[in-house]
């Protein structure tokens, strides 16, 4: 399996997941609604065959570009998606999550960046699929949390209670966070090994660190109970910008030109 | 409900106690001014203190902590723990990594931009930074030691993830300047005896070291469509390069590669290539190339070409030849023999990401001599020796437990609340 075959599973997908979201418009009590849960798994399933092939065909895990990050990112966002719409009953998140994750799957047929097989020796190293591993699912859980914060300051504009959504966002955050965590320091440990020091304030490390400080802020912004919901809200959508320029923007950034982490050739 | 916050806000004059939002920005706004005049005046940077002196100041400020805390009852010393007081530290510090993330770190010492002497360009080692550093270090302390006095088993995950963070800070930066980062050329004639920092300024190691063998493993050789005007790859989208096994076939656009024959270690004789074991040899593969609209064939070796010897394409037609792209390292290693004295020797073996620890030195493989490849008679390895690192790390292994915790516990008051 390699990236050639990418658009046939795409478009399986694609056609599955838009199918259940159409689905779960139908009445509740209806055949068609209960069919939706087969082609969220068809879909899903779609995706990990694709995913497994190409590790296999690689021969090496597939972690390394950023079309291989989305990749992962797609389908770590669609599990969130899924597995919390099963636990409680969240149809618009699924939707997000499901659509979020097409959008990725696009952005790489669009854009497919790499079709190297090789992995430089510094990424050879039991801490590499780790690292990078809890990274996106940190980052999932933060792409979610700042949907929610976006929800968030829809109804706030439009004069609704915010508190209930608020506290949701606070649980993905602090899931978010933990992951994010773990990856910055995993990070820190193996350049230990790799480089010979910890932390060199390389522009990703730098940005990864900043991602780190702006959730830091919104957790301890939310520590007061009557805190301005809105400047929560801000921040948490805020605090997404700097995680996509960590994870994307790094690459195009005048002051990142030198970073061990930007791999393109 | 917004309203009512501006209200009460408004209620407290500026500077009147208990401090809020403003105050701690406003401090923080004073901060960095005072930070950034001194770069101005000074120009000098921030120099940290080195052994014995950076252990001494962790000392006197950990005991000023717990000293303060418990003999001045001052709404201050209650303000330095308050999350108005978290929030404008930890922004704070988030800018100066904001300019730090932004302006290129290139500082200029000859011709100073005004960047350059506000200490924007080297912002770690700035006044700014190091001010509002101190301010999110102080802050930090004294939440930790108001934490530690009421105790309890739901605060361990708290008191790992600030204790240990405030360890990392003021370990990291203050232990930096106990740090050597070392650079060293070693060959296989001659030992090496001295050792470079960044600077360039030499040292003396006290012991020698011999190269005794590199090593490259390397990915198998891969070929592409290279166009003839420019000798760029002809990479479409969707399109991909050719793995090279000798007996093979493969298809790039309209063509049929067939691999005939490959040479890891080879010569050019003649019209030929040929095995060889001297010095200089590079990776040859004999290719039969159909195109498949016409049937026309072209063959030929294909070289990626050494030091030694030039490059080889298989020219197909006036705009495409067949070429090999340049060998990529898998992994690169060294085989290493140290002289404590004349007849006293170890060997030992490092590659990329295993280093090892001899003498009080971390020893890493950084490089080779790229130009030779994979015929380098150089390795180049960095020496590290960092006395503090036991310290960070017991900092980084307590945030991992205080974070494990964090996720298994999550936020407590939601709870709270639902109960």
């Amino acid at each position: 399996m390699t990236w050639l075959e990418f658009p046939t599973y795409i478009l399986l997908t694609s056609v599955f997941w838009l199918l259940a979201l159409v689905l779960l418009l139908t009445p509740k009590r209806s055949v068609f609604h209960s069919l939706k849960g087969v082609f969220l798994f068809l879909g899903w399933a779609s995706i990990i065959v694709f995913t497994i092939g190409l590790w296999i065909s690689l021969e090496r895990p597939p972690f390394r570009t950023l079309a291989e990050t989305r990749l992962w990112y797609a389908v770590f966002i669609s599990t969130i998606g899924i597995v919390l719409y099963y636990r409680w009953r969240l149809p618009l998140m699924l939707a997000y999550t499901l659509l979020m994750a097409i959008l990725f799957l696009f952005l790489n047929y669009l854009n497919p960046d790499t079709f190297d097989k090789t992995l430089m020796p510094a990424l050879q190293s039991p801490w590499f699929i780790p690292h990078v591993i809890v990274y996106i699912i940190g980052y999932a859980f933060l792409g979610f949390s700042s949907l929610i914060g976006v929800y968030g300051l829809y109804l706030y504009y439009k004069g609704k209670e915010v508190d209930r959504t608020l506290l949701m966002a606070d649980n993905i955050v602090y899931i978010g966070f933990a992951f994010l965590t773990f990856g910055l320091l995993f990070g820190a440990l193996w350049a230990k090994e790799a480089w010979g020091h910890y932390w060199t304030w390389d522009p990703k490390e730098t940005w990864a660190f900043l991602t780190w400080l702006s959730y830091l802020l919104y957790i301890h912004f939310r520590i007061r109970k009557k805190q301005s919901p809105k400047t929560a809200l801000w921040i948490i959508a805020l605090a997404f910008v700097v995680l996509l320029i960590c994870w994307f923007g790094i690459n195009y950034l005048p002051s990142a030109q030198s970073s061990v982490h930007v791999y393109s050739s | 409900m917004n309203k009512n916050i501006r209200d009460t806000k408004h209620k407290n004059k500026l500077w009147q106690f208990p401090w809020g939002y403003r105050e701690s920005f406003l401090i923080a706004f004073f901060l960095l001014l005072s930070g950034f005049l001194i770069d101005l005046i000074d120009g000098g940077g921030v120099r940290m203190p080195a052994w014995p002196v950076n252990i001494a100041i962790i000392i006197i400020f950990i005991i000023y902590f717990i000293l303060i805390h418990y003999l001045v009852k001052h709404p201050i010393v209650k303000w330095l723990s308050s999350t108005p007081a978290a929030i404008a530290a930890i922004s704070t510090f988030t800018l100066m990594v904001l300019l730090l993330g932004f302006i290129p770190q290139t500082p200029s010492p000859a011709d100073p931009s005004l960047l350059d002497s506000l200490g924007l360009t080297n912002v770690t080692s700035s006044w700014p930074y190091l001010m509002s550093a101190l301010y999110l270090l102080v802050v930090l302390g004294f939440t930790i030691v108001r934490r530690f006095k009421s105790f309890t088993i739901k605060n361990i995950a708290f008191l790992l993830n600030h204790i240990g963070l405030w360890i990392v800070v003021v370990t990291a930066s203050l232990g930096s300047s106990d740090m050597w980062r070392l650079s060293m050329g070693l060959e296989t004639r001659h030992p090496s005896y001295t050792a470079f920092d960044s600077k360039g300024q030499g040292y003396n190691m006290g012991f020698g070291m011999i190269l005794l063998d590199f090593n490259i493993e390397e990915y198998p050789p891969e070929v592409g469509l290279m166009h003839n005007r420019d000798h760029t790859l002809k990479l479409e989208k969707g399109g991909k390069l050719a793995t090279v096994k000798e007996g093979t076939t493969d298809i790039l656009d309209h063509y049929t590669l067939t691999f005939e024959k490959y040479i890891p270690f080879a010569r050019k004789y003649g019209d030929n290539y040929d095995t060889t074991s001297i010095a200089g040899g590079a990776r040859a593969v004999y290719i039969i190339a159909k195109d498949e609209r016409n049937g026309n064939t072209a063959e030929g070796w294909v070289c990626d070409g050494s030091y030694a010897i030039p490059a080889d394409y298989l020219i197909l037609n006036k705009e495409l030849s067949v070429a090999m792209t340049q060998l990529r390292p898998k992994k690169y290693s060294s085989d290493i023999r140290i002289y404590h004295s004349m007849d006293e020797y170890e060997d030992f073996y490092i590659e990329v990401n295993k280093p090892v620890t001899i003498d009080g030195w971390k020893i890493y493989q950084t490089g080779y001599d790229e130009p030779m490849g994979r015929w380098s008679e150089t390795s180049i390895i960095e020496l590290v020796r960092d006395p503090w690192l036991p310290v960070v790390y017991i900092g980084i292994f307590m945030i991992l437990f205080g974070t494990l915790y964090l996720i298994w516990m999550g936020k407590g008051r939601i709870k709270t609340k639902k109960a």
